[in-house]
C-alpha cells in the first residue's frame, strides 16, 4: 500500500467509527447535563440523573421485570436448543433437513411478523398478554442461537469421549450429562448470555405480548413519548456500560472457544 | 456357567460372527475362541475387519448373524455399559474436564464403589503405571505418552474381563512407541488379564503378541503365534503381510518325500507347503525370506540353488541388503552381514541357495 491509500484507508476507517459511536458519545454526554432539556451546549454538569433514575420505581421495576424475563426464557431457550442440536449432530433421520429448518426459523422470521403471529397464538391459546406471553416469545426466538452455537461445538467432541464413558458402565444419560455437557460448557455459557441479552434488548415481541407492566426498552419507549429527558439519557447508558461488558466477555469466550 | 465353575479357560468365544455396513461387508462368518490370560493381536490393512471385531466385542457395534460370549456368557445384545470389556481408544479419549485421577475413578464410580474404595484402587492402579505425580493433572497437560498410559489405567481400574486397545501406540513417536511395546507386553503379563490389540503394524504384532490372528477381506488369514506366522505362512497374503520377503511364482510339480516341488524359470525347487495342497500344475507361488538365501561364488550344495548377478549392495548398518537378477530377469533380495567384503563384484554373477525347509510353497 502506498502512502496515500494508507491514508485514505485511515480516513474512512476513523470516520465510521466516529459515525457509530458519536450517537453513543452525545447519549452519555446528555446524561450528565444540569438541565431538564436535551440538546447543546452544556453549561453545566451533574451526575443527578443518575441518582433520580436509581430513584425512580418504574425504572428499576422494568429492569428486574425484563431480567426475570431474561433468566427465564433463557433457560427455556437452552434446554430446547442443546436438545434440538444433539438431536441435528448426532443422529441421521428421515426429517432432519425439515427439523433442521424450523429450528432455525425463528432466527430469521422479521421481528415485526413473529411478533404479530405469537400476538395472534396467545389469543388462540387463550393465555394474557404478560411475562408469561413474553417468555414463550423470546424462548422460541432465541432457540437457534443455542443450537448454533451448540452444534458447533458438538461438532467438535471426538465420538470416542462418549463411547468411553458407556465403555465404563455409563447409559446414555449418565455420559450425556457428565461428559457431553461438560464438554459443552463453554458454548453454553456464551451462548446462555447472548440469548439473556437479546431477550434484554428486545422491544418488538415485549412490545407486543405484554400487559400492563412494561419491560425495559418498552418503559424507555413510553418515557421517550412523554418526552426526552436526560434521565433516559442515564438509564440507557447504565444499560449500554451493563450489556457491552456482557456481551464482550461472552464474545470473547466463544471466539477462545473456537481456537481452542 | 457361573463364576467358579467354568469349564475350560475359554474368555472369549467370538461365534459365527457376521457384520456388513450397507453392501460392504466387514466380517464374514468369524468364528474364535480367546483364552484366558492370552495376549491376542488382530493384524491386518485397514478395512480388513479387526476394528469392527474390536467395536463388536466392545459393544458399539451389534452383529448381523452369530453370538459373542463372554465369560460363557451371551453379551450379544447387551449395551457397552453392561459388559466387564474395557477399551483404550485410540485418541485415548481421555475426559478433559477430569483430572488423570477423576478418569480413572469414573468407570469405579459407575460401579458403585465407596469413595474410599475407589481412592485406593485409583492410588493403587496410578502407582503400578507410574502415574501417581500426574494424578491432579488435566490430560491437555501431560504428554502423549503419559495420556496413552492414563488411558490405559482408566481402562484396567474396573477389573474388566478383556481389555481392547485399538491401535493405541499410532499417536506415538516411532521411539517412544518401541518402548512402550515393551512395557505393554510386561504390564499385560503381570496383570494376567486378556489384551486384544488390534493393530496394522506387524512390528508391533510381532513384538507383543502371544498369539496373532492376521485378518483381510473380514476373514481370517492365519491364526497363530508370531513364529508361526514369519516361519510358516499358510498363504501369500500372511506372507507378505508378514516381515520382507521373496515370492517367486511358477507352476506345482507334486509333493515328494513331505516337500513340496515347483519349477521357477527352468529350476525345480523344493520347500515346504504348510497350507492347502496346490492343485496338479496349478500356478504357485513361494516364498523366500531374505535372511535366509546364501551367496557364494561357486554352486551350494543346498535343494534351491539359481544363478544370479549381484545388481546392487546397500548398506543399511548392522546388515547389507542384495540386489540379485535371475538370467530371466526376475528380483531376488537377500540380506547378508555388513562386514567382509562383498561375496562378489558388483556386476558379477553368483549362486543364491536356500535350504527346502526355508521356503514356503502357497496355494494362492
Amino acid at each position: 500500500m502506498t502512502r496515500s491509500t494508507r491514508l485514505i484507508a485511515a480516513f474512512f476507517f476513523w470516520a465510521f467509527a466516529l459515525y457509530l459511536f458519536l450517537p453513543l458519545m452525545v447519549m452519555i454526554a446528555m446524561s450528565f447535563k444540569d438541565s431538564n432539556f436535551i440538546g447543546f451546549p452544556i453549561r453545566s454538569w451533574t451526575a443527578g440523573w443518575y441518582a433520580e433514575a436509581w430513584r425512580d420505581g418504574d425504572f428499576i421495576g422494568a429492569t428486574g421485570y425484563s431480567m426475570v424475563i431474561a433468566v427465564v426464557s433463557t433457560a427455556i431457550s437452552m434446554v430446547m436448543g442443546t436438545w434440538l442440536a444433539v438431536l441435528l449432530t448426532e443422529r441421521k433421520f428421515w426429517g432432519r433437513g425439515i427439523v433442521f429448518l424450523f429450528t432455525m426459523l425463528p432466527a430469521v422470521v422479521p421481528g415485526i411478523i413473529s411478533a404479530i403471529s405469537f400476538r395472534i397464538y396467545i389469543r388462540i391459546l387463550d393465555m394474557e398478554p404478560g411475562m408469561a406471553a413474553i417468555i414463550f416469545g423470546h424462548a422460541v426466538h432465541n432457540v437457534p442461537f443455542v443450537a448454533l452455537v451448540v452444534a458447533s461445538r458438538l461438532r467438535t467432541m471426538p465420538k470416542s469421549h462418549v463411547e468411553a464413558a458407556q465403555d465404563l458402565g455409563a447409559d446414555p444419560f449418565v455420559a450425556f450429562m457428565r461428559v457431553t455437557l461438560p464438554f459443552l460448557q463453554p458454548a453454553l455459557i456464551g451462548g446462555g448470555i447472548f440469548c439473556m441479552l437479546l431477550s434484554f434488548d428486545d422491544f418488538i415481541r415485549s412490545f407486543f405480548l405484554g400487559g400492563y407492566d412494561p419491560t425495559l426498552p418498552v418503559l424507555l419507549f413510553s418515557k421517550l413519548r412523554s418526552g426526552m429527558s436526560p434521565e433516559i439519557s442515564a438509564i440507557a447508558t447504565v444499560v449500554l456500560l451493563v450489556t457491552a461488558m456482557l456481551g464482550l466477555w461472552a464474545e470473547r469466550r466463544m471466539r477462545r472457544l473456537e481456537r481452542g | 456357567m457361573m463364576d467358579g465353575t467354568r469349564m475350560d479357560d475359554t474368555i472369549v468365544h467370538i461365534d459365527h460372527v457376521s457384520k456388513s455396513f450397507g453392501d460392504t461387508v466387514a466380517l464374514r462368518e468369524m468364528d474364535i475362541k480367546l483364552a484366558r490370560g492370552e495376549f491376542v493381536t488382530f493384524l491386518g490393512p485397514s478395512g480388513c475387519g479387526k476394528s469392527t471385531t474390536l467395536r463388536l466385542l466392545g459393544g458399539f457395534e451389534k452383529p448381523d448373524t452369530g453370538r459373542i460370549l463372554l465369560s460363557g456368557q451371551d453379551v450379544t445384545r447387551l449395551p457397552p455399559n453392561r459388559r466387564r470389556v474395557n477399551m483404550v481408544f485410540q485418541d485415548y479419549a481421555l475426559f478433559p474436564h477430569m483430572t488423570v485421577g477423576q478418569n480413572v475413578a469414573f468407570g469405579l464410580e459407575l460401579q458403585g464403589m465407596g469413595r474410599d474404595a475407589i481412592a485406593a484402587r485409583v492410588s493403587e492402579i496410578l502407582g503400578f503405571l507410574e502415574l501417581t505425580p500426574l494424578i491432579d493433572r488435566f490430560p491437555e497437560q501431560i504428554s502423549g505418552g503419559q495420556r496413552q498410559r492414563a488411558a490405559l489405567a482408566r481402562a484396567l481400574a474396573p477389573d474388566p474381563d478383556l481389555l481392547l486397545l485399538d491401535e493405541p501406540l499410532g499417536a506415538l513417536d516411532a521411539r517412544l512407541r518401541a518402548q512402550v511395546q515393551v512395557e505393554l507386553k510386561s504390564i499385560q503379563r503381570q496383570t494376567g488379564k486378556t489384551f486384544f490389540f488390534v493393530t496394522h503394524d506387524q512390528n508391533e504384532a510381532l513384538t507383543m503378541s502371544d498369539r496373532i490372528v492376521v485378518m483381510n477381506h473380514g476373514a481370517i488369514q492365519q491364526d497363530g503365534t508370531p513364529e508361526d506366522l514369519y516361519l510358516r505362512p499358510v498363504n501369500r497374503f500372511v506372507a507378505e503381510f508378514i516381515g520382507e520377503t521373496n515370492i517367486v511364482e511358477g507352476t506345482w510339480l507334486g509333493q515328494e518325500g513331505g516337500l513340496g516341488r515347483m519349477s521357477w524359470q527352468g529350476a525345480t525347487l523344493t520347500g515346504r507347503v504348510p497350507g492347502a495342497t496346490p492343485a496338479p500344475d496349478a500356478e504357485v507361488a513361494a516364498s523366500v525370506r531374505l535372511e535366509d538365501i546364501r551367496l557364494s561364488p561357486d554352486r551350494p550344495e543346498l535343494e534351491n540353488a539359481v544363478e544370479a548377478t549381484l545388481a546392487s549392495s546397500l548398506f543399511k548398518g548392522n546388515h547389507r541388503i542384495h540386489e540379485l537378477r535371475t538370467a530371466a530377469g526376475a528380483r531376488l533380495l537377500a540380506m547378508g552381514g555388513q562386514g567382509g567384503p562383498l561375496p562378489v563384484a558388483e556386476g558379477e554373477t553368483l549362486w543364491a541357495a536356500w535350504p527346502a525347509e526355508a521356503m514356503t510353497i502357497l496355494a494362492d
